[in-house]
């Protein structure tokens, strides 16, 4: 444990006890800053993968232009260490004189959005029925109605469900960067552990997994309403 | 016609017996198979067909155990099956369903060798015997150490057939074996079956929907309605000449003459040896023989070999018949030709009669009025 | 933070610290080999009792696949801190959060692995008189291996990233050294914790992968249903 400071700190907290006191919620280092720190960098993770990936992943599949491994891009999604993707990142990041953030956590965040928002829509596109996209070309759509109109359309709610799990494995994963010189929500879990305070642990771990899990809950939300019925009921495949 | 009945031999001369077996499924009220009784002889054929529904597949499945009756009793060689164990049952029926279900993940031999490494074989009779099987159902040995993926429908199919008699049961059940392959593959596995049934002399039961393929394979056939209502168990040509119902004619199709035909042999026939003399006799013997067949044609063998059709007209007095012009060659059939194979050689041979190659030997005349003779006697 | 300038002049690896440090090092990557093989295994072990009532009782499945998938997306920060009040920094802190995550790529791939066996080959299994135990053993299993290994090799390199994590509850291998060479500003072990977490996940893909091919010589083609 001699890596971990000893502070002066009592060492219960209570962790209701704390969340609830107005006073952990504001200020520059309130729970509601470092939500915002956590949302804003999340939120772009998720523009950044959504409007590269979608299109790409539409395009190759659209065209039948290389195949793809579909269970290898799955391994690779499984398989990649953030926190030592990031850990390689900063030094290079500091030594370029880009800090410790946010480059780091934001390049090891977006390599894990990336592979499950391709996924979804290159396996969804190439699943839409080869007789619905003939009879779309028979009646004269152009190629690029077929695959706005008919292929994308078709494709929403798989694409959507693969959005879904890449932003709540990116909210999940985020709170490392608390550990990698940076903020956001993980930090205080990382200064309960400093300050040897079980209770700020816990009460930030709560709020961690509170934000995952609503993540997760917005996500389902949207889609049920979101989504026309017909399209909805196609919904068969999904990484999960 | 004792279908159903009488069997004064005792019961171990039937190799399964079903009696009043009723299979209800939980969850619905329409029985299965209702209150079926059926016997099968030690080494017959016996085809079960009928529409789906009919509970043809299910009552395969419960003389092996798979499904258990809700009422009645199945015997497999003299025992009820309820009083043995299902596991040891099962070792000594083989059983080959349509799809097969070879394990993927063995080879050739070790799917074939299954049943005898469970009965604890010794490795070399097993191997042994994998080898005399696969010889039997006329697969290469070269395949034995491939995976089932990499075989065709029909070699697959003939490996199911080796698994099923590899320790060598003496019933066999097949479940639809052929359905699942085209249909020139199909017919010769029928032949090899048959082959094959010559020489094992199993008993085997077999579930189709192919009446075809039953009056093909099957020395009995039972004729199940929907719900598991035998309608006629009967030898094929029973079948064909005396439906027992509306339902069963109505199965069996218009063409049941056609059928018939295709299905009984000039070896069925009452045939005779016809206006047929040796070249060595004279014109006295040829126009006594031709009063009694009331023709004007008479046939001529040397040394049993059949020479040629002459004419009344043709025959000189005091002249053996070897000298007489031969008018017409003759039409021939086999034995094992089908009634309609030789009705159409009669009907396009201008004779009105052909001759029955017996091995490269006379064996006697075929005529139309003959054909129509048989086709009123039933077999049984 | 001023010092920090003087550091982005500091190389990303000093070659020497590996002839220093060397036992650091090898105790680091012992220790991430341990964590990884234990979390496996205690995941192994409840996956295949999950497995198991989940296929026998199909009403089950629905509710196991929720309860894994929701495990899944429980924040690996979160879950190694909220055991922490219970067993400290101690290793058991760190095994049962990863042997967790492990569940659903496992369950999952149990489950389809042993619903890929094909009805036609139970039925002939059955048909031919293999006891119930038997049919488990020399048919189900082996069928289900393919799914299994590929289950088993997503659930050891996923694992091994995770238990980098670890490191801020004082556990984490070669975690450690990473965040040792943050915590110092020193790139070195930083660069090689995380370099050899990613080359132990890659071995130990391979050693799977080449085990799984011996042991499934007809399959040959991996099997993975995600």
């Amino acid at each position: 444990m001699t890596v971990l400071a000893q502070a002066p700190v009592p060492r219960d907290v209570g962790v209701f006890e704390w969340l609830f006191d107005p006073q952990s919620w504001t200020g520059s280092d309130g729970i509601l800053a470092s939500l915002a720190d956590t949302v804003v960098l999340c939120a772009i993770v998720m523009v950044v993968a959504t409007v590269t990936m979608v299109p790409l992943a539409s395009w190759l599949a659209h065209t039948r232009r290389g195949e793809v491994s579909v269970s290898w891009l799955v391994t690779l999604s499984r398989a990649i260490p953030t926190f030592a993707v990031a850990g390689l990142l900063v030094p290079i990041s500091l030594r370029n004189g880009w800090g410790f953030e946010p480059w780091p956590i934001f390049i090891a965040l977006l390599l894990l959005a990336l592979p499950p928002i391709f996924l979804n829509t290159y396996t969804a596109i190439k699943q839409v029925d080869p007789g619905v996209v003939d009879a779309a070309r028979a009646m004269g759509y152009s190629e690029t109605n077929v695959l706005f109109r008919v292929e994308l359309a078709l494709a929403t709610s798989v694409i959507l469900d693969g959005v879904r799990v890449a932003a709540v494995t990116v909210v999940a994963t985020e709170p490392i960067r608390a550990f990698l010189g940076g903020d956001g929500l993980g930090r205080y879990v990382r200064d309960g552990l400093g300050q040897n305070n079980d209770g700020l642990v816990v009460a930030g771990a709560i709020l961690v997994a509170g934000l995952a899990g609503l993540t997760a809950l917005s996500f389902r939300s949207i889609e049920s309403v979101a989504l026309p019925d017909g399209v909805r009921r196609l919904a068969t495949t999904s990484t999960r | 016609m004792s279908s159903n009945g009488h069997h004064s031999k005792g019961a171990t001369e039937m190799a399964i017996r079903l009696d009043g077996v009723d299979k209800v499924f939980p969850g619905t009220e329409r029985p299965a198979v209702s209150a079926l009784s059926l016997e099968i002889p030690r080494g017959a054929t016996v085809a079960l067909i009928g529409p789906s529904g009919c509970g043809k597949t299910t009552t395969l499945r419960m003389i092996n155990g798979l499904i258990a009756p809700t009422a009645g009793r199945i015997e497999v060689d003299g025992t009820d099956i309820a009083t043995q164990p299902t596991v040891q049952l099962r070792r000594g029926i083989g059983y080959v369903i349509q799809e097969v279900g070879l394990f993927p993940h063995r080879t050739i031999a070790q799917n074939i060798g299954t049943v005898p490494k469970m009965l604890g074989w010794e490795r070399d009779r097993i191997a042994e015997r994998i080898d005399e099987l696969v010889d039997l159902v006329g697969l290469d040995r070269d395949m034995l150490r491939r995976y089932p993926d990499e075989l065709s429908g029909g070699q697959q199919q003939r490996v199911g057939v080796a698994r099923a008699l590899a320790a060598d049961p003496p019933v066999l059940l097949m479940d639809e074996p052929f359905g699942a392959v085209d249909p020139i593959v199909r017919t010769r596995l029928q032949d090899e079956l048959l082959e094959l049934q010559a020489r094992v002399g199993k008993t085997i039961v077999l579930v189709t929907h192919d009446i075809d393929e039953a009056l093909k394979i099957a020395d009995r056939i039972a004729l199940l309605n929907v719900g598991g209502i035998l309608e006629q168990y009967s030898s094929a040509d029973e079948l064909l000449a005396a439906p027992a119902s509306g339902f069963v004619e109505a199965f069996v199709g218009d063409d049941r003459s056609v059928k018939r035909l295709q299905l009984k042999t000039v070896a069925d026939l009452p045939f005779h040896q016809g206006p047929v003399l040796a070249a060595t006799d004279g014109a006295v013997a040829a126009r006594k023989v031709m009063q009694e067949y009331a023709t004007d044609w008479i046939g001529v063998t040397s040394d049993d070999i059949f020479l040629g059709w002459v004419h009344a007209d043709d025959i000189l007095t005091d002249a053996p018949l070897a000298s007489a012009p031969r008018a017409m060659p003759a039409a021939q059939v086999r034995r094992d030709s089908t009634l309609r194979s030789a009705m159409q050689i009669i009907m396009t041979s201008h004779t009105s009669v052909a001759v029955i190659d017996d091995g490269g030997q006379f064996g006697g005349v075929v005529t139309l009025e003959l054909i129509r003779a048989g086709l009123e006697a039933v077999t049984d | 933070m001023a010092g920090l300038l003087a550091q982005a002049t500091n190389p990303i690896i000093r070659w020497e610290y590996f002839i220093d440090e060397w036992d650091q090092i090898q105790r680091a990557l012992i220790e991430h080999l341990e964590l990884t093989v234990y979390a496996v295994i205690l995941g192994f072990v409840l996956s295949v009792g999950l497995s198991a009532v989940a296929l026998r009782y199909r009403w089950s499945a629905g509710p196991i696949n929720g309860f894994t998938a929701f495990l899944y997306t429980i924040p690996s920060v979160a879950l190694f801190a909220i055991l922490v009040p219970y067993f400290g920094l101690s290793r058991i802190t760190a095994v049962v959060p990863l042997a967790a995550y492990t569940l659903l790529i496992l369950v999952t791939n149990f489950v389809a692995g042993f619903n890929s066996v094909s009805p036609e080959v139970r039925e002939a299994a059955a048909g031919m008189g293999m006891t119930p135990a038997r049919r488990v053993l020399h048919v189900e299993l082996p069928l289900a291996m393919p799914y299994i290994i590929a289950g088993l090799r997503i659930a050891v390199v996923s694992t091994v990233g995770l238990v980098t994590v670890a490191a801020i509850i004082g556990q984490g291998g070669l975690g450690r050294l990473i965040l040792d060479g943050l915590r110092r500003t020193f790139w070195t072990p930083m660069t090689i914790g995380s370099l050899l977490s990613i080359l132990l996940a890659l071995a130990l893909d391979g050693i799977i992968l080449v085990a799984g091919r011996w042991a499934t010589p007809w399959a040959q083609r991996q099997k993975s249903v995600l």
